[in-house]
């Protein structure tokens, strides 16, 4: 079964749910609310589970959703429907003013400053007075089409899980496209996600104002589903309530959220009604729901869903190769006679450590050179003032004839050239295919609307399409679903390459590309080198295997405590007594 | 095995939840919503105590009394009041414990046509008069006997200090109403939250500002708060306290500095002292009696109070009710409103209650009393 | 507003700071060994707060029983995961930590409430029941998810929170209680009145600090403990025992906790979930403290507390909002401050 039968079939359950006979009618209400909080979840799921950003303030969202309508709808008397772009729109503006601020906060300040804003707005609800202050605002009306009022948990219950089957299948569409990949790459660091044109704090607060979004319709929601708004429910509690409902579900899948919430829900419904005891003082309820929430998470620390997955009946995706037209190339520039890369004086020091000293070297067009070096020796640093991860203190990079030097690496990589990372950096929990597609980031233009509604699949075809030729073109289409966190770190190394062809570069810089291969692999790797060197790419390696390196490169740059000691043809570099030092220690 | 274990999991997960249909027959069904949990504790613990001493039948017919926990949450609250409505098919709704939790569930039971027991101070709206009553004094009436003790005593300017919630706004806003009217300036209105440690900040400001008397608009034990900063601090003059903070453990956490506080309370903290023909008398012994046999000498409770009093009140109207219909229909509910309407001067332990179509609270000034703290014990002010 | 009242605002600002220091302290301990956010922080002195006060007015605290079916609970767990590596030595030393220690403070505890026992005894028995509740929750509820992400972990924490809250509402009542004051000694500065109680706290803080300080900074078993949190396998490699270091680090928490809660509980009521708003101050001043730093914990506690007290008597109805909304200003000067290093999650 594929997923959107299985998603169609969830629908269908959903729908016919409420006029099955011998339901209880409580379960509606019951179902009405794990909606509410599967929508808020759902939100949280994007930007906490995928794009690692912990969130404790939703609930301040799902007030501002609520408040918004209460106000209009009681003060203006308009139609809730003419109220939902309002809150979605007042949501969304809070939600960029907070989400500048969050997205800059690093670490565990992001979480405490979410506390931070989410308990100064809980408060703020309580002590305005046209919201009602403490007591809120009641007497909100209905939704109502034409002359059905939805009063009832049965009635409001199509809207809400239309709302969440709508939003659930949004965010899925999301996730599989250019920008979804992007953002998923997030939560593994920025500089995989940085290095291929992505604009990670554009993306954080895409995320961020996306999740918020969904808690303005879930507090939207709400309010017409109880008709009285108070701050109570959108406190601390709250936040940390959808945060665990997000976890216990499984924090990085989209049915983890609606799942999550049906547990959280009926297992808080079910102590509340089995254990309300005359036990003194005092409530076990509490007591047993904060023990099974630890008992579950023991059980299944990456969330229930997962677990529930791992029996369904999911057909695993066509392993046919992804087609689509050709990618348009890079325009051809002239680079005859040019340098393609000048490093003059290029220096760093972080403190009073000079990590890079004053180094120059340059690579003509279709050449390739190699940087070696014991270890220490700042190559990786030379690395990433090239491509622009950190800003040199002196000196000049220019790229055919134009400074690149303090350009961010988003930009580098727009003018041509792409890397891989000493520390492989790929996403584990994607695909060899989507992890190679973050590759064509800069080349694809869909944005996060179009994602959602699926206008994107043209551009979708194609980045993909492109991705399959470069996996295809590095050997490895074999593994091209697998997940990237299985392949052998050999392998993981050539799929970053493939990632970084995807870039459509001139210049590729490899960090080590040969560790972990094996003997053959070695020989095939070198043989692509040479073949994309004659199709036109300049490359710049790192390496210690030095049967590679000179076998393959045609200049070498050797560098030692951050100085470049010699430079030369491979045979020159074979002889140069400072360079026997250098790896050997003094005595040699 | 893992997919079995998952397996009964659900099932056991949705049994107690199908297992609940059919409980109607000839039994009247009371669904109580309180707030035994969460920062409201203090009054829904004694609130579901009370329970323990309610009638088991009234008019011949069983009573079936269904309390949850809301833990002050108002969606909580909701959630309850709707599960009485439709699964329980409930005649009474009571409940809850604090302001906000008591409006949610005013609102579904207004919606539904079932009578309404609150056990918070609530504002009333056009939408919540015609199903809800009531049952705590409200501040108005208790206020009143402190202003005139104030104004008897030459206070001419006064300090507040309270929560900063419904509860404290309600006590602002009605010393803002009533004693402005009367002549007595409000020089300070400081706050504070049950769970702070310190209210060090708020009692120099209003010591600063010197007021004739201070009042604290608080409940509970942490009324005792800023009474204990107050006299730590060298405030001499005379504290009032609101009726929320009246119970034997306010004066345990003060201690010596409770000593001549004027707190207002409900009759059912003394009914020893009160004359026989009074009507709130009875009641209240009846209750204290129970209470404090089961929790402990000086445990008498307000909050007990309101929760006990609600049956007292169904003793008058229930069997009324019966006369015109049967438990379990929406005729059967109208009846109960009808009643609560005709049925006058309904005796309980914290007053006489006479509703009306437009006073749901139904009170007057029997429902109140001043007490003083003498020696650590409560002396009633005549 | 006049000196004396700046003076005042200050003390009572410093005097909560210090309390949150030492929450702040426990919060990084734990953090910094173990990765776990430590929520239950709070319930600790809570616990700490309401046994103290259940014993000095002759109650048997709840929390006695509790150490003792915690521990029983932990015993199971333990012989359930070493039951392929069952040694004698294993057995007596889980059935001493386990079984043995959390009796022995309830006979003592029963002992102790049935007579008018001393302050010191009262300490003494309050630390021995609360600080091996954290030791066996760490067994239970975290040593069997020690690897999982620090989301997870918090989340567990969550839950422990959940559950210790509700224990101390079923223990203690929601009307919290007050405990008499370990010493009357009281002196005047001027206008400040320093009470042996005050004083006690800034020792105590003071002391934890550079006790601290030294045990991380400066002895290798307390450089161990920190390498634990930064890398576990590594850690493992090179001889450190990581569950030791992680049993250790909590019931130091826990220990800190109940000291606090001791402290506080004569000079303010405690009631069953004060702590978790105490608790959540320190989290401020230990994140602020970017969870490693104890002297800018303290500092940042210290912080808290004078923004607290200064916008109590300014704006009392706003204090909340504006201490709240003041930390957003500094997260962000520390976040821009930082240097950038890629952050490796999962």
């Amino acid at each position: 079964m594929s997923q959107r039968w299985s998603i169609a079939l969830f629908a269908l359950v959903m729908a016919l749910f409420p006029v099955l006979p011998g339901i209880p009618p409580f379960w509606m209400v019951l179902l009405d609310n794990i909606g509410l909080a599967a929508l808020v979840a759902l939100g949280l799921v994007l930007l906490t589970g995928v794009g690692g950003l912990t969130s404790f303030g939703q609930a301040a969202f799902c007030g501002f959703g609520a408040y918004t309508t209460a106000v209009l709808t009681t003060s203006f008397g308009l139609s809730p429907w003419l109220t939902l772009p309002a809150s979605l729109l007042v949501t969304g503006l809070l939600a960029v003013v907070l989400g500048l601020i969050t997205v800059r906060l690093s670490g565990h300040y992001l979480p405490l400053g979410t506390i931070a804003w989410g308990l100064s707005v809980y408060y703020l609800f309580s002590k305005l007075e046209f919201l009602g202050r403490n007591d809120g605002i009641s007497g909100i009306p209905p939704i109502s089409i034409g002359s059905l009022k939805m009063m009832s948990a049965g009635s409001i219950y199509y809207v809400i899980w239309s709302a969440v089957l709508i939003s659930s299948l949004l965010t899925l569409n999301l996730l599989d496209s250019r920008l979804g990949r992007a953002i998923r790459a997030l939560r593994r660091g920025h500089l995989a996600a940085e290095a291929f044109g992505v604009q990670t704090a554009r993306a954080k607060l895409l995320v961020f104002i996306y999740a918020a979004i969904l808690a303005g319709l879930s507090g939207w929601l709400y309010a017409h589903f109880l008709r009285a708004v108070n701050p109570t429910p959108f406190g601390a509690q709250a936040g940390i309530e959808y945060l665990f409902i997000a976890v216990v579900g499984g924090a990085g899948y989209v049915w983890g959220a609606v799942l999550g919430s049906g547990i959280v829900v009926i297992l808080q419904e079910i102590l509340k009604s089995e254990m309300f005891s005359a036990l003194g003082e005092g409530q076990l309820e509490i007591v047993v729901f904060g023990v099974l929430l630890v008992v579950l998470l023991q059980a299944a620390p990456g969330g229930v869903w997962p677990r529930v997955a791992a029996f369904w009946p999911f057909e695993r995706r066509s392993d046919k190769l992804p087609a689509g037209e050709r990618l348009a190339a890079r325009p051809k520039v002239d680079i005859a006679g040019k340098m393609l890369l000048e490093v003059q004086g290029a220096r760093k020091q972080f403190g009073g450590v000079v990590a890079v000293n004053d180094v120059s070297f340059k690579i003509s067009p279709r050449q390739i050179v190699a940087l070696i070096g014991p270890n220490g020796a700042g190559k990786s640093t030379t690395f990433n003032l090239i491509t622009g991860v950190l800003a040199a203190t002196s000196g000049k990079i220019s790229m055919l004839g134009r400074p690149i030097i303090g350009l961010p690496p988003q930009e580098i990589v727009r003018r041509g050239i792409a890397r891989t990372f000493q520390h492989v950096k790929l996403v584990p929990d994607m695909t060899v295919l989507e992890n190679v597609a973050i590759g064509t980031h800069l080349r694809g233009h869909a944005g996060a609307i179009a994602s959602m509604l699926r206008l994107d699949r043209r551009d979708e075809a194609r980045l993909l399409a492109e991705a399959a030729r470069q996996i295809k073109r590095v050997g490895l289409e074999g593994q091209m679903y697998q997940l990237a966190g299985n392949l052998a770190l050999g392998q993981q190394r050539i799929v970053e390459i493939a990632r970084a062809l995807c870039a459509d570069p001139i210049l590729l810089l490899l960090d080590e590309p040969a560790a972990g291969l094996r003997h053959n692999e070695k020989q095939q790797l070198a043989a692509l080198l040479r073949q994309l060197k004659h199709e036109g790419m300049s490359i710049l390696l790192v390496e210690h295997d030095m049967g590679f390196v000179m076998n393959l490169a045609e200049q070498i740059v050797v560098l030692d405590f951050g100085t470049k000691i010699a430079e030369g043809a491979p045979s020159e570099i074979k002889s140069n007594p400072d360079v026997v030092r250098a790896y050997l220690g003094v005595a040699a | 095995m893992n997919r079995i274990v998952f397996a009964a999991a659900a099932v056991f997960a949705l049994l107690p939840l199908s297992a609940r249909a059919g409980d109607e027959g000839k039994e009247i069904v009371i669904g109580i919503t309180l707030s035994t949990t969460g920062p409201a504790a203090a009054l829904g613990i004694p609130e579901r105590n009370a329970l323990d001493f309610v009638p088991k039948e009234i008019g011949g017919v069983k009573l079936k009394v269904i309390a949850l926990d809301d833990g002050g949450d108002p969606t909580n609250a909701t959630n309850n009041a709707r599960r009485f409505v439709t699964e329980a098919n409930a005649d009474i709704i009571m409940g809850s414990s604090v302001t906000p939790p008591t409006i949610a569930v005013s609102t579904v039971a207004n919606e539904a046509g079932v009578p309404h027991f609150g056990l918070a101070p609530m504002p009333f709206t056009a939408a919540r008069l015609k199903w809800s009553v009531d049952l705590p004094q409200p501040i108005p009436v208790v206020g009143k006997v402190l202003y005139d003790h104030m104004k008897k005593n030459g206070v001419k300017t006064v300090g507040f200090i309270g929560y900063s919630d419904s509860y404290g706004d309600l006590w602002m806003n009605d010393l803002k109403a009533q004693a402005a009217a009367m002549g007595i300036q409000i020089v300070a209105d400081e706050r504070y939250a049950r769970p702070d440690t310190s209210v060090t900040g708020q009692v120099l400001k209003l010591v600063a500002a010197n007021p004739d008397a201070i009042l604290v608009g608080a409940s509970g034990t942490a009324a005792a708060l800023p009474q204990v900063e107050l006299r730590e601090r060298g405030y001499k003059g005379p504290i009032y306290q609101s009726h929320g903070a009246a119970s034997m453990d306010f004066i345990r956490i003060a201690g010596n500095a409770a000593e001549g506080v004027f707190i207002a309370a409900g009759p059912v903290m003394a009914p020893e002292g009160q004359d026989d023909q009074s009507l709130t008398k009875k009641p209240g012994l009846a209750l204290d009696t129970a209470y404090e046999t089961k929790y402990g000498p000086n445990s008498r409770s307000q909050f007990a109070a309101h929760s006990y009093d609600a049956f007292e009140i169904l003793k008058r109207v229930l069997p009324i009710a019966l006369k015109h219909a049967s438990p379990g229909t929406p005729e059967f509910r109208e009846a109960i409103r009808k009643a609560l309407l005709s049925e006058k001067e309904i005796a309980a332990s914290q007053g006489v209650y006479n509703f009306t179509e437009q006073d749901r609270s139904g009170v007057d000034e029997r429902s109140r009393i001043l007490l003083t703290v003498k020696n650590g014990k409560y002396q009633v002010v005549k | 507003m006049n000196t004396t009242i700046l003076l005042l605002l200050a003390q009572d600002g410093v005097t909560n700071g210090a309390i949150y220091a030492l929450l702040g302290f426990g919060l990084v301990l734990v953090f910094a060994v173990t990765r776990v956010i430590l929520i239950p922080q709070g319930e600790f002195i809570t616990f700490g707060a309401l046994t103290y006060a259940a014993l000095a007015s002759g109650k048997l605290p709840g929390t006695a029983e509790l150490a003792c079916a915690l521990g029983f609970v932990a015993f199971c767990v333990e012989m359930f995961s070493i039951r392929h590596q069952f040694t004698t030595g294993r057995l007596v030393r889980a059935t001493a930590l386990y079984i043995l220690a959390p009796a022995l403070a309830l006979v003592l505890a029963q002992f102790a409430c049935r007579g008018t026992s001393s302050a010191t005894i009262n300490i003494a028995l309050s630390l021995m029941i609360v600080g091996p509740i954290g030791l066996y929750l760490y067994r239970i509820a975290y040593q069997p998810i020690a690897h999982a992400s620090v989301l997870v972990l918090l989340i567990a924490s969550v839950g422990v929170h959940l559950a210790l809250q509700g224990l101390a509402l079923l223990f203690f009542g929601a009307e919290g209680m007050r405990a008499p004051t370990i010493t009357d000694v009281a002196a005047s500065i001027g206008p400040l009145r320093v009470t042996g109680q005050t004083l006690a706290v800034y020792i105590v803080a003071a002391s934890l600090i550079v006790a601290l300080w030294l045990f991380f900074g400066h002895t290798v078993y307390g450089k161990a403990l920190r390498a634990t949190a930064v890398n576990r396998i590594g850690a493992r490699l090179v001889g450190i025992r990581t569950v030791l270091s992680g049993q250790i680090a909590f019931m130091l928490a826990a220990g800190i906790g109940a000291i606090s809660g001791i402290l506080i509980v004569p000079m303010t009521t405690i009631y069953y979930d004060s702590g978790f708003l105490i608790g959540l101050k320190g989290f401020i001043a230990a994140i602020v403290g970017g969870l490693a730093s104890y002297p800018l914990t303290a500092a940042a506690a210290v912080a808290v507390g004078i923004v607290e007290a200064f916008s109590s008597f300014y704006a009392s109805n706003f204090k909340e909002v504006i201490v709240f909304a003041l930390i957003v200003p500094v997260l962000l000067a520390r976040s821009l401050s930082a240097p950038i290093m890629e952050e490796e999650k999962d």
